[in-house]
């Protein structure tokens, strides 16, 4: 028996062994024309590399649209180079020296997974098969109970193969798993029946139960982090996120030292009560304002769009006329040159033709031509509308912005008064005792505190300045990109259809050639 | 031009007034005159003599006055004397003519309100056309007087004709029974009206249904591409535009002169009876009048209802004192208004138009009638109960309408002819003979409809010169037959066959057929199919043998055409558009669907088997058959390999395909063979219901009655045992003391009467429920009713309606309930006191 694996020799995946794989796959006349002109093997979806005493996978990268690959009985000992094979549906890997599962998680299509009888002691590496339905894992070396439950993320598997693992071995095998898969309809080539599911069921209630809530509860989690994933996004999109609430108003306050001191002043307390709610007030306006017209910026290009879409559809259905009424002229002229006797009446048939082709050609493009202004005027229109939508969002924000900065600037200034006074009170020594040391330190003299207070205001400009430069660079931005995708559209359109055009006319003019050269020797 | 059309016409009717005047101390003359007019006009009613009916079986009420009717006819006369005395110029009313006994009876009393057991008749729509068809059209002996004598509705249900009047109050008596709040009305009618003449009318099946102008909903985009300049010239348009008005304008006068009707001497004088329907009650939405001869309603400013007398319905006759000169246009039919109708018998539940918020003033204006009533206490009078006996009607005469169950009407250009179901063996209901001119000569069109046919045929309309005869049938024939268009049955001409493609697995809606070609037309497929053109070639003529027949020998295919829409899940122009088997030529061609923005469709045609025939070995592919166009891509890049595939599956399916073709041939010739034979043995079908016609479902169905009748005794044999749980709470039944037998008793009947008060309270519970219910939407509608639109109103009223019902079944309930009770809880008592396990403790102790 050793010898006898002695004598094999292992083997790579070669390019050479994959050609001859391919060609041996279409045995019939199809296969002959196959061979004759060479195989893309882009175009191949099916490859069987079975009973070759592969050690290695390689050089599959080029088989992008694989969906079926058979590499079973062979002594493959590691999951790998398969990433490229992305459009894979069915994977066989069966009888194999496989140890770990890995080297899957690009195939997320895979339906079909078969590990049969391979050297696999845990699994794991599988969370992207969310498609999973059939999965045959027998004969490994699986012998945790609880390896099972790692199965329950994927909500297609109907089928499932164990069979032959130690943890087989356990006569809670086959309960346990019923009971942890209970969408299982196969287990081990068997049918699950309905009172076999049922008693399973009842007897894990009791572990399946907290598994089940753990799951929803994670699940939930994550659907509440999407939503909000979700509602920043259109935030985003609207350029006002983190307006709606305080947080413009605590990040100005975030790198302020200085004010965190000056909060201990006596009168402080009662103006840092007012000012957040008015500064958060104005924020939430500018926010809400920042949605509506968000809004209106998506109505107007939704507008254009169905308006372009409009245009854009009578165009081709004008164009189709145009040519089906050129077709349906001289469906019949092209035999009637082939029937017809004299060279001479021939000769003008197919001159009349070829006139008729630069008719149509002409006719084609002129209407192209008008299509194109009048797309061009449309585009104009949208830009100017863009523009003027943004430029009252940007007033908007400005405004907005100012009701901030005059804020702060109030707020400052009270400050400011607040300060000196206490510095007086301070240089009269009636300074209330419990303020802490640090802030004391700031009414050595009067620059000192003066200093401070400028700082912090100095801080908070700085911070509403960015958020409005912000904001507005990114409405600049938008507006640049939407014309800009617009105008990019019609000329890919443009040349497109004028490509598409001279095309047709040179496949008709070819067509007519051919005639010629077909006619002429007779 | 209005006021002197006005004046002119008031004019008129001064002077015919002034002759009607004139002529009513000779009025027997003109009537006479006029009958002998109409003996003219054609009509197939023999005369009846009404003198001859039988009167002896009647009851006493007919042959008698009570003494409430005596004193009622007092008060109308005295009601007469006054009107004559009031309004010395106006005709004299109708108050109580004779009935068929020769006894006078007034007029309300003669309304007798019945609700008959038919829904149909439960709505106005289906009393009018019942009382349409089920009676023959007497005209009246004098056009310009009511008649002398009004006959019992059961008389006339009896005889099956009368005249206006007969039909009015019949018509009255239903609707009123069946809630409306109807009225018989006196008056005067068009020419056409009182003659049942319908010539004139357009009939209601051939009225085009009113196109509802689609409402496009173009938003009106700032983005408009601006349309190439027009150059077509605007001054010509506008004078072809001219032509074509003028054109239409000569055209219609022309038709109006041919159509205007002929002038009625006695224009206005002519009496009529009708009914009127006042809204309110049974949410009917506005007043309107329904014409008893024909059963169709009006609107109450129609012009052919020239002016009331009076009306009356069971309860009050009322007199109208507004002027007729305009019509019916300007009545208001305000009956408690005293000034413009006046009322005979003072009534304290006045009709009148339903307005909820005038309850308080309502109170108030009872508490003045009050005073009035006090002072005209003598003249206070209940209208006495009807003299009539219940109306009935047999489902066999309700089933079979008219007399003899046939019935014609003329209309303009047509005639209808209606027939009770099964009355034909071929079970044809209807006949509309639709007419080229008005002197019904000329047939243009005939259709019939039938009922109850086996093989599921409805209609049937016959195009006489085109002879194109359309068969449409109801769902449930064999292989989903919708309609079949031909003109012969011959096989392989043209026809049109229409399919229920819902009904069938290869989704086949229309088959088009004519001697070369066969179109089919699909619906909802899985591959997208939609179309499929066949062309044949001429048959090859082979040696006929014997019995052959012409399915044996199909026509050759030259070629077939399917087109494909537009499967998303595929890219266009992999996704087949058309496909054309030009099977003599052994081509295929192949179009795909447009791109996205691109207006040229991929092609790929294909010839077979060019090759093959020159050189004896096949060669598999060559680059030369298939000639191929790429949209977006100018290289072919298609390898042969594939396109040898595609050609191997295309040859596949064109042989499938030439089998399908061949399967529909079939599949018409079998249609064919079915609809002869269906034709030449007509069966019609008898619901399982239909106790009376189904001979074998009566046997059986008395046979399961006979046994549903043993099984009830058997059960109540087996009575439940009332005092089972009880007796259980005791241990042993045998040493059971007397006392605790009375404790027995006393339980079992408290149970049942808790039993019997929680079934009446859930009753009631449901009950005030709905009513709670319904005062609250009510509410809710008096304060939206301006917002609301005419959905939300409607949607209201049959809430209303619904609700109205239940709360009525459920009071019926309740108080059958409570009636019931008492009589059930002496039931149990005196089983009780008989059952042999009580009463031996009880009696014995």
């Amino acid at each position: 028996m050793s010898q006898l694996y002695n004598i094999i020799e292992p083997n790579v995946i070669s390019e050479e062994m994959v050609q001859k794989a391919v060609e041996e796959q279409s045995q019939d006349e199809a296969g002959q024309l196959a061979k004759r002109e060479g195989i893309n093997f882009k175009d191949v979806t099916e490859l069987q590399l079975s009973f070759r005493n592969i050690l290695q996978i390689d050089n599959l990268w080029q088989f992008e649209n694989l969906t079926k690959l058979q590499l079973d009985n062979n002594i493959i000992e590691k999951i790998e180079a398969l990433e490229s094979l992305v459009h894979l549906l069915w994977l066989d890997l069966s009888f194999n020296n496989i140890e770990v599962i890995e080297g899957l998680d690009t195939l997320v299509k895979l339906q079909d997974l078969s590990l049969y009888n391979n050297r696999i002691s845990k699994i794991e590496h599988m969370d992207t098969l969310q498609d999973l339905q059939i999965f045959s894992i027998g004969k490994n070396n699986l012998a945790t109970l609880e390896d099972v439950i790692y199965l329950r993320r994927f909500k297609n598997l109907r089928t499932l193969n164990l069979t032959g693992n130690p943890l087989c071995e356990n006569e809670q095998y086959a309960p346990f798993t019923v009971a942890h898969l209970p969408e299982l309809v196969y287990l081990d080539f068997k049918l699950v029946n309905d009172t076999m599911r049922e008693a399973a069921l009842l007897k894990y209630q009791y572990s399946t139960e907290p598994l089940k809530q753990v799951e929803a509860l994670a699940l939930a989690q994550q659907e509440e982090k999407q939503a909000e994933l979700n509602e920043l996004e259109y935030h985003k999109t609207a350029f006002v996120e983190y307006l709606n609430g305080s947080f413009l108003f605590e990040s100005m306050y975030e790198e302020d030292a200085e004010a965190a001191k000056l909060a201990y002043l006596p009168g402080v307390d009662d103006l840092l009560q007012t000012y957040p709610s008015w500064f958060v007030s104005v924020c939430e306006n500018l926010f809400n304002d920042g949605l509506q017209q968000y809004e209106k910026r998506e109505a107007e290009v939704s507008d254009f769009y169905e308006s372009l879409h409009e245009a854009l559809t009578a165009d081709q259905e004008q164009g189709r006329k145009i040519i089906l009424e050129f077709e349906n002229r001289n469906r019949r002229t092209l035999d009637e040159i082939q029937n017809v006797s004299s060279y001479d009446i021939a000769e003008s048939k197919l001159a009349e033709y070829n006139e008729d082709i630069l008719q149509l050609s002409e006719t084609l493009m002129t209407l192209e031509m008008q299509t194109t202004s009048q797309l061009e005027e449309l585009i104009k229109d949208f830009e100017r509308n863009i523009a003027v939508l943004v430029s009252t969002f940007i007033e908007n924000v400005q405004g907005m912005m100012a009701q901030c900065r005059d804020l702060e600037n109030h707020h400052h200034e009270k400050l400011l008064e607040i300060s000196v006074n206490t510095l007086e009170k301070s240089i009269k020594n009636e300074l209330d005792k419990d303020l802490p040391d640090d802030v004391r330190m700031l009414f050595v003299d009067k620059n000192t505190i003066v200093d401070a207070v400028n700082a912090s205001h100095n801080i908070h400009l700085v911070k509403i300045d960015s958020r409005e430069g912000d904001i507005l660079s990114n409405a600049h931005q938008w507006q640049a990109s939407v014309t800009e995708k617009a105008l990019q559209n019609e000329i890919d359109r443009n040349r497109n259809r004028v490509k598409e055009i001279i095309q047709y006319i040179d496949y008709l003019q070819e067509e007519l050639e051919n005639m010629e050269t077909l006619e002429l020797p007779e | 031009m209005e006021v002197l059309k006005e004046n002119e016409e008031e004019e008129q009717r001064e002077e015919e007034e002034l002759k009607a005047l004139e002529i009513s101390g000779k009025q027997y003359d003109v009537g006479r005159k006029l009958s002998v007019d109409q003996a003219c006009t054609p009509n197939d009613v023999p005369d009846f003599d009404w003198s001859s009916i039988d009167t002896s079986q009647l009851p006493s009420s007919y042959k008698t006055n009570s003494p409430e009717e005596k004193k009622l006819l007092c008060i109308a006369d005295n009601f007469l004397q006054q009107y004559a005395h009031l309004c010395p110029d106006r005709e004299p009313l109708l108050l109580h003519p004779v009935n068929e006994c020769g006894v006078e009876k007034f007029v309300s009393t003669t309304v007798r309100p019945t609700l008959l057991p038919y829904t149909e008749l439960y709505h106005w729509e289906g009393c009018a056309s019942f009382v349409s068809d089920y009676l023959t059209m007497e005209l009246l002996k004098s056009p310009i007087a009511p008649p002398s004598s009004l006959y019992s509705p059961t008389t006339i249900l009896k005889y099956q004709r009368g005249n206006c009047f007969d039909f009015s109050v019949l018509l009255c008596s239903m609707l009123i029974g069946a809630g409306y709040d109807a009225y018989c009305v006196n008056g005067y009618a068009t020419h056409n009206i009182c003659t049942m003449d319908e010539t004139l009318e357009v009939c209601p099946l051939l009225r085009k249904p009113q196109e509802v102008p689609k409402q496009e909903e173009k938003k009106s985009s700032k983005y408009r591409v601006k349309p190439p300049p027009d150059l077509q010239s605007k001054f010509e348009l506008q004078q072809e535009a001219k032509k074509e008005a003028q054109e239409k304008k000569e055209r219609k006068e022309e038709e109006k002169e041919t159509e205007k009707p002929k002038r009625d001497p006695l224009y206005g004088l002519r009496v009529h009876a009708w009914v009127l329907v006042l809204s309110g009650k049974r949410e009917v939405p506005e007043t309107f009048f329904i014409n008893p001869f024909t059963g169709n309603s009006h609107s109450t400013t129609d012009e052919q209802f020239l002016g009331i007398e009076s009306v009356w319905n069971h309860r009050n006759y009322w007199v109208n004192m507004q002027d007729c000169w305009n019509g019916c246009k300007d009545l208001i039919f305000d009956l408690g208004d005293s000034v413009r109708w006046e009322f005979m018998l003072l009534e304290t539940d006045k009709p009148r138009l339903l307005l909820p918020d005038v309850e308080e003033e309502e109170e108030l204006f009872d508490r003045d009638m009050d005073n009035v009533e006090k002072e005209e206490e003598d003249r206070r009078f209940d209208m006495p109960p009807s003299w009539v006996a219940p109306i009935q009607i047999s489902p066999r005469e309700f089933e079979t309408r008219s007399p003899q169950g046939r019935k014609v009407i003329l209309y303009k250009k047509a005639k209808l002819e209606k027939w009770a179901p099964y009355l034909n063996r071929n079970g044809l209901i209807q006949r509309l003979t639709i007419y080229a001119d008005s002197h019904y000569t000329k047939v243009v069109e005939v259709r019939e409809w039938f009922k109850n046919r086996e093989d599921k045929l409805e209609m049937r309309e016959v195009n006489k010169q085109t002879q194109l005869i359309t068969e449409h049938f109801c769902p449930g024939h064999l292989l989903g037959l919708k309609a079949h268009i031909y003109t012969s049955t011959e096989p392989e001409t043209e026809r049109t066959m229409e399919f229920y493609n819902e009904a069938r697995v290869d989704g086949l809606q229309k088959r088009v057929e004519n001697a070369s070609e066969m179109s089919e037309y699909f619906v909802g497929r899985d591959d997208f199919l939609y179309f499929r053109h066949v062309e044949f070639g001429k048959r090859v003529k082979k040696i006929h043998m014997a019995g052959t027949r012409t399915d044996v020998n199909p026509r050759p295919i030259v070629q077939i055409k399917e087109c494909f829409r537009r499967n998303l899940e595929k890219p266009a122009d992999e996704d087949v558009a058309e496909r054309i088997f030009l099977i003599t030529e052994e081509r295929i061609n192949l179009t795909y669907h447009l791109n996205d923005k691109y207006i040229t469709a991929s092609k790929k045609n294909f010839f077979k088997g060019v090759e093959r025939d020159r050189k004896g070995n096949e060669i598999i592919m060559t680059p030369e058959m298939c000639i191929t166009y790429q949209v977006g891509s100018s290289e072919a890049d298609k390898k042969l390999f594939h396109l040898h595939k595609l050609l191997q599956k295309l040859t596949e399916e064109e042989k499938q395909l030439k089998n399908e073709v061949w399967e529909s041939a079939t599949e018409v010739l079998e249609i064919l063979k079915i609809r002869e034979d269906e034709e030449a043995d007509i069966k019609l079908t008898v619901s399982i219901y239909d106790t009376e016609r189904n001979e074998k479902r009566r046997q059986e169905y008395e046979a399961m009655n006979n046994l549903m009748e043993d099984d009830l005794l058997g059960q109540e044999e087996q009575d439940l045992d009332y005092l089972a749980p009880f007796l259980i709470q005791i241990c042993n039944i045998e040493k059971m003391s007397k006392w605790q037998a009375l404790r027995i008793k006393e339980d079992c009947l408290t149970d049942f009467k808790h039993h019997l008060t929680h079934k009446a309270n859930i009753i009631q519970a449901h009950l005030q429920k709905e009513v709670e219910e319904l005062q609250k939407k009510d509410q809710w509608y008096q304060e939206n009713q301006n917002q609301l639109s005419m959905e939300d109103e409607a949607d209201f009223l049959a809430y209303c309606s619904e609700t109205m019902f239940r709360i009525r079944v459920l009071a019926l309930r309740l108080q059958r309930e409570k009636q019931m009770a008492p009589q059930k809880y002496l039931a149990l008592e005196e089983k009780l006191r008989k059952d042999p396990r009580l009463n031996m403790h009880l009696n014995h102790p």
